[in-house]
């Protein structure tokens, strides 16, 4: 064989043998790192079949994936496109042959020119070439199976398999939402039961009553534990939106009407005095100063001139047409108002590429903003001539008749005076809903604090509202029967039955008596009968007849006599009734009193004082929390 | 005949020549085939040796063999705390003629010989250790303003004893460097023993015979010169030198932890004439990797240097070495 022939037979092996070499370390580098991809996924899929990751996070923890995948493809991938070691081959082919590098030695040398070869050189070379016939490239570098390819082809299967199961899961449903009652402690309920009793009591205007009545009704709810929190609140702030409408806009209407008509009646020296009253919003004295106007023009002596009921007249009826003039001169004003601005806006139109004045928008803003207010207070001013109305209309009476009858024209003024009595009592009235407003607005704060507290305030203010009653929070005892002296420690307002004389009907009333059996009940021993009159007359006639002798006469001369008492100075200080209250609970006349007194004074401090609403809110509470108990 | 050819048939004769010197040897010495090729590998890469065994190995007997076998002048040169270097230099005397004229005459010592023994090496100062360690790298011996050169081939074996090292002055490792091989000598084995009781212990007396002359010996050192290395084999020798150095990237975790200083460029120069003189033993016409593997804890062992820990864990070179080689792959460009 010529040495150029065995050189490339030399080369040929040796670059099969280096094939080999690299595909073998391309197959070992996939066998090493492809259980890695495939372990992330076998556990992803297997954290998805058994729902322990959530829906939402699943696509992240498959695109997470992408990091043990780039690694395997960069792992591989270094090896794949490495440069080979040059002589990989045919050292490989030396090694396995024994060879000590003839064969690598000849390839080398042979890469040389001829010059530089040397003798030795050459018959390398020709050692080297002498072997090419025995070289085995296929058993020099055999391409074994990767024991980690099993790793990868075991967890591959796994990944098949686990993608064919389907794990059953149960899912667990959120239990339905459960009904929360919202619970304000019993002494709570019992003060805003007292509120509305109240106001039900000062009120008789039919609106405000049904506002009284639908809080009495939430009361109610609350204290029945119809109501969750959600719902209670809804029902506060329905209640006090209809509390609130119109409130302010009646008021302030009423206020433009009353002015309007004492501006009217001023300009008469008989009605000044009523409108100089009704100026200044006391209306019981405009109702008593058109009384006494209207007693003037009844009597016949020191009648009013002429003139002055000529003037009187025209006040009159200036004054029944104020409201509506008013509202008609409102209504003018918008009606060219919006005249103005129709014409400025078909200006626009048929100027728009600019031909416009430039200050045209601004006058067109300017207008719409007039036209607004002008609505409100039109809107304003028909609610005022309709609260008037029938104001007005007794005025436009009575200055009728005044021409014609003095007498009349009275009647028609104590009917305006009437009026006013009503507008006064409807002011009252406002005044309800504010007071309800009010309470409404406590509630509300009452419970967000309650919200805070939680459910141990709620019992702290349970058993401090059962202290409160003079009752222990051990339990409800017996009721005590009042001569038992009350021995036990549960309710002791026990009725005390008193009298029990000839004729007469045991009554019971109720003495708050201590927790120690000493009641503070009246001394009612020797008191005689009870509350029937017909028994309580009969007392001492009554006569045993196993008696001997005459009934006694009790027709005797008597004589009524009147004695007041004095003030000593000895009762029990307000120290002491504070004390007592701290021990026994907010019970008691003398605690009452006390209570009273003070919590005038604080009322006036809060009225009088700068204080923030927070603090008022807490000070109030307070005397909630410490007034006297039934 | 091709320039091929004549190289085939220097190979060829190389190789039988060899042959018959191990035989002679092989006369004398019982067994120790690794320090003999080691000992021949040295004296054919134009450089010295340094046996280390205990007493009684054989080993001025190795040498004193050799000597004979290759026909050349032998010296041998006990060192002891007291040896001057002027006692293995040589020392200028007065001479007086028979005329009665003197003159000052410079007397050769025991160093100008083709093969030296210096038994015991350790065993001399620093000083004396030195002058010898200046001939053996220069071939040449300055006395004076006289420079008087050694004749080729020289050849230097020195001895140790590794067990004894009271009273002893270690060589430093610049001077350790310039001995080709170090060749640790072995116990020998059972079948051994019995050959050398039967030899030294009857009447038998063995005379070797002359089988190379100086001149076969300077060709057989310039053949080795011409041994061709191929790339790959020089550069495997190069990546093992730079593997004992603990910064090397190749470094294996052994000599990270204990070793202090690697082996010279000598290290690589000494494992490559090592691998030219095996292939030419095995007949083959260039150095090849098992070759430079064969030759290099001989070559190496002396050169590199453990670290406090390697000394204190008992880790030895040769421990080292073997992990280098164990780990390091045969081709990388």
């Amino acid at each position: 064989m010529a040495p150029s022939d065995g050189i490339a037979q030399l080369r040929r092996a040796a670059r099969r043998a280096g094939r080999r070499a690299h595909a073998a370390a391309v197959f070992s580098r996939i066998a090493l790192l492809l259980p890695l991809p495939l372990a992330y996924a076998v556990l992803v899929l297997t954290f998805v079949k058994t729902h322990w990751l959530p829906a939402s996070s699943q696509r992240a923890w498959w695109l997470l994936g992408g990091v043990p995948l780039v690694v395997f493809l960069f792992g591989v991938g270094r090896v794949l496109f490495a440069r080979r070691p040059s002589w990989q081959g045919s050292i490989a082919l030396d090694q396995f042959h024994g060879f000590h590098d003839r064969v690598t030695s000849a390839l080398s040398f042979s890469q040389l020119p001829d010059a530089e070869r040397t003798p030795l050189m050459q018959a390398a070379i020709e050692d080297g070439v002498a072997l090419a016939q025995q070289l085995d490239p296929r058993r020099a570098v055999p391409l074994a199976f990767p024991r980690e390819l099993g790793v990868a082809f075991a967890l591959l299967l796994g990944l098949c398999g686990l993608s064919l199961l389907e794990v059953q899961h149960v899912r667990q449903l959120p239990p339905p939402p459960s009904f929360e009652p919202m619970v304000m402690s019993a002494d709570d309920i019992d003060l805003f039961r007292e509120v509305g009793k109240d106001l039900q009591a000062k009120n008789d205007d039919p609106n405000a009553l049904v506002a009284v009545h639908r809080f009495n009704q939430l009361v109610e709810d609350i204290a029945e534990h119809r109501l969750d929190r959600h719902e209670v609140f809804q029902r506060m702030g329905e209640l006090e939106r209809d509390l609130k409408d119109n409130l302010e806009l009646d008021r302030d209407a009423r206020d433009d009407g009353l002015k309007g008509l004492a501006r009217e009646l001023s300009k008469s020296g008989l009605s000044r005095t009523a409108a100089q009253a009704l100026d200044e919003k006391r209306l019981a004295d405009a109702e008593k100063a058109l009384r006494e106007l209207a007693e003037k023009l009844k009597k016949k002596e020191g009648r009013p001139s002429a003139s002055e009921l000529d003037k009187l007249r025209q006040a009159l009826e200036k004054a029944s047409r104020s409201s509506e003039e008013r509202a008609k001169s409102i209504d003018q004003r918008r009606r060219e108002l919006e005249e103005e601005h129709k014409s400025l806006l078909k200006k626009k139109k048929d100027k728009p590429d600019g031909g416009a004045p430039p200050d045209l928008d601004k006058k067109l803003a300017d207008n719409e903003r007039r036209l607004e207010h002008l609505d409100r207070e039109k809107s304003r001013a028909e609610r005022s001539q309709k609260q008037m109305s029938e104001l007005d209309k007794q005025l436009a009476q009575a200055a009728r008749d005044l021409m014609r009858d003095a007498g009349q024209s009275a009647q028609d003024l104590e009917q305006g005076a009437q009026d006013i009595n009503r507008m006064a009592k409807q002011e009252t009235s406002e005044e309800q809903k504010r007071e309800l407003l009010k309470k409404l607005q406590e509630m509300r704060e009452l419970m967000r604090q309650q919200g805070k507290g939680g459910k141990d305030q709620r019992e702290r203010m349970q058993k401090f509202g059962q202290r409160a009653r003079g009752q222990s929070g051990a339990g409800q005892g017996q009721p005590g029967d009042g001569q038992s002296e009350g021995q036990q420690g549960g309710k002791k307002n026990g009725p005390l039955r008193l009298g029990s004389g000839p004729g007469s009907v045991p009554i019971d009333i109720q003495v708050p008596v201590t927790q120690s059996g000493q009641g503070q009940g009246q001394p009612g021993g020797d008191k005689p009968g009870g509350s029937d009159p017909a028994a309580s007359q009969n007392y001492g006639t009554g006569h045993d007849a196993n008696l001997a002798g005459n009934a006694t006469d009790l027709k005797g001369k008597t004589t009524d006599v009147t004695a007041a008492g004095v003030d000593t100075g000895q009762g029990v200080a307000a120290s002491q009734v504070i004390f007592g209250a701290a021990e026994r609970g907010f019970v008691g006349r003398g605690y009452k009193q006390v209570f009273t007194d003070y919590q005038t004074v604080a009322e006036r401090a809060l009225s009088q004082d700068e204080i923030p609403s927070g603090y008022r809110f807490y000070v109030r509470r307070y005397f909630q929390l410490i007034r006297p108990r039934e | 005949m091709t320039d091929a050819e004549q190289a085939r048939e220097e190979v060829a004769d190389f190789q039988k020549q060899i042959g018959a010197l191990r035989e002679e040897i092989g006369r004398v010495i019982v067994g120790n085939r690794e320090v003999i090729d080691g000992v021949l590998s040295c004296m054919l890469g134009s450089s010295h040796a340094l046996l280390e065994g205990v007493p009684g190995l054989g080993k001025t007997m190795l040498v004193r063999t050799l000597a004979n076998v290759l026909g050349l002048e032998f010296s041998r040169i006990q060192f002891t705390p007291d040896l001057m270097p002027a006692d293995i230099i040589g020392t200028v005397v007065l001479d007086e003629s028979a005329g009665g004229a003197r003159t000052l005459e410079f007397r050769r010592g025991p160093i100008f010989a083709n093969i030296v023994l210096a038994d015991e090496v350790n065993r001399a100062t620093p000083k004396t250790q030195s002058a010898l360690l200046e001939a053996m790298q220069e071939h040449r011996v300055t006395v004076g303003r006289t420079t008087h050169v050694i004749s080729e081939p020289y050849f230097v074996l020195a001895t140790q004893n590794p067990l004894e090292m009271e009273g002893t002055y270690p060589l430093p490792e610049a001077q350790l460097d310039r001995f080709f091989y170090k060749l640790s000598v072995p116990f020998p084995s059972r079948d051994e023993l019995h050959a050398i009781i039967d030899r030294t212990t009857t009447a038998q007396h063995v005379e070797v015979k002359r089988v190379l002359t100086r001149q076969q010996i300077l060709d057989m050192q310039a053949l080795v010169r011409r041994v061709p290395v191929a790339r790959h084999v020089q550069d495997y020798a190069i990546r093992v030198l730079q593997a004992t150095h603990p910064n090397a990237e190749e470094a294996p975790e052994l000599v990270k932890r204990f070793v202090r200083t690697g082996a010279s460029p000598r290290g690589a120069q000494a494992m490559l004439l090592g691998a030219k003189v095996r292939a030419l033993f095995d007949g083959r016409f260039a150095a090849s990797i098992d070759d430079v593997k064969a030759s290099a804890l001989s070559a190496l062992r002396h050169r590199v240097l453990l670290s406090f820990e390697g000394e204190a864990e008992g880790v030895a070179a040769d421990q080292v070495i073997s992990e280098i080689i164990k780990k390091l792959p045969g081709s990388k460009e």
